[in-house]
């Protein structure tokens, strides 16, 4: 496994543990490498559309499905509460982790709570849609807009 | 990628910003997106989809068309 790849999934099992993506620091003492070569780690990462971190470079905002910020999508898995992105991202966590999992979210026009569930393998609970504002040829032009 | 819980609600909202109304996806390919594009998320096989890879998944969902190829100027 090349070095970039085993500091992503030492990202995503930190995250998926923690439910918050990990500091330089973190994974420079998870993975006994120093906290420069895991931020160029990091900026790699980002290049190839990995993760997306803040303007400081080297803390991430996102780890696709899972947010580094707290967002109005929570996700509730085994006990635990990660926030996501955006509605794709909020069924994707208990996809990524292949788990049962409670949506909490809202509708943007109304501010409605909504609730779902994912069981069994299947998404159940309020009626509701996805709307997507921007092509996927753009997606990563403002991913945070996204 | 917002949740709104009708269509109707979704043209109110790009109404009061001036933003044209994009396709709207059920939950149930929403979900079956979020299975197809991460449930692997957490393996060391899991990448990023390609364009061609990308263009797949969607079509399998029944998304099609310029605004879901990620290479196109056209939607």
């Amino acid at each position: 496994m090349d070095q970039d790849t085993d500091l992503k999934l030492a990202i995503y099992r930190h995250t998926a543990e923690t439910t918050r993506p990990p500091s330089a620091e973190e994974m420079a003492s998870a993975t006994g490498r120093d906290s420069h070569e895991i931020r160029e780690g990091y900026q790699r990462l980002f290049a190839n559309r990995v993760l997306v971190l803040e303007g400081d470079g080297e803390t991430i905002r996102m780890a696709p499905p899972f947010s580094g910020v707290e967002t109005q999508h929570r996700v509730q898995v085994a006990g635990k509460q990660y926030f996501a992105n955006c509605a794709w991202d909020a069924l994707a966590i208990p996809a990524a982790l292949h788990s049962d999992g409670e949506i909490r979210s809202r509708c943007e026009q109304t501010l409605e709570p909504l609730q779902l569930l994912v069981r069994g393998g299947r998404v159940l609970g309020d009626e509701c849609v996805v709307h997507y504002a921007v092509p996927a040829a753009l997606w990563w032009d403002d991913i945070v807009y996204t | 990628m917002l949740f709104f819980r009708s269509e109707e609600n979704v043209e109110a909202w790009c109404l009061e910003r001036g933003l044209p109304k994009r396709p709207v996806v059920t939950l149930e390919q929403q979900w079956r997106l979020a299975l197809a594009w991460y449930g692997d998320r957490l393996s060391p096989e899991a990448h990023r989809p390609k364009p061609a890879e990308m263009r797949r998944i969607f079509a399998e969902i029944g998304l099609e068309g310029p605004f879901w190829d990620p290479e196109s100027d056209a939607f």
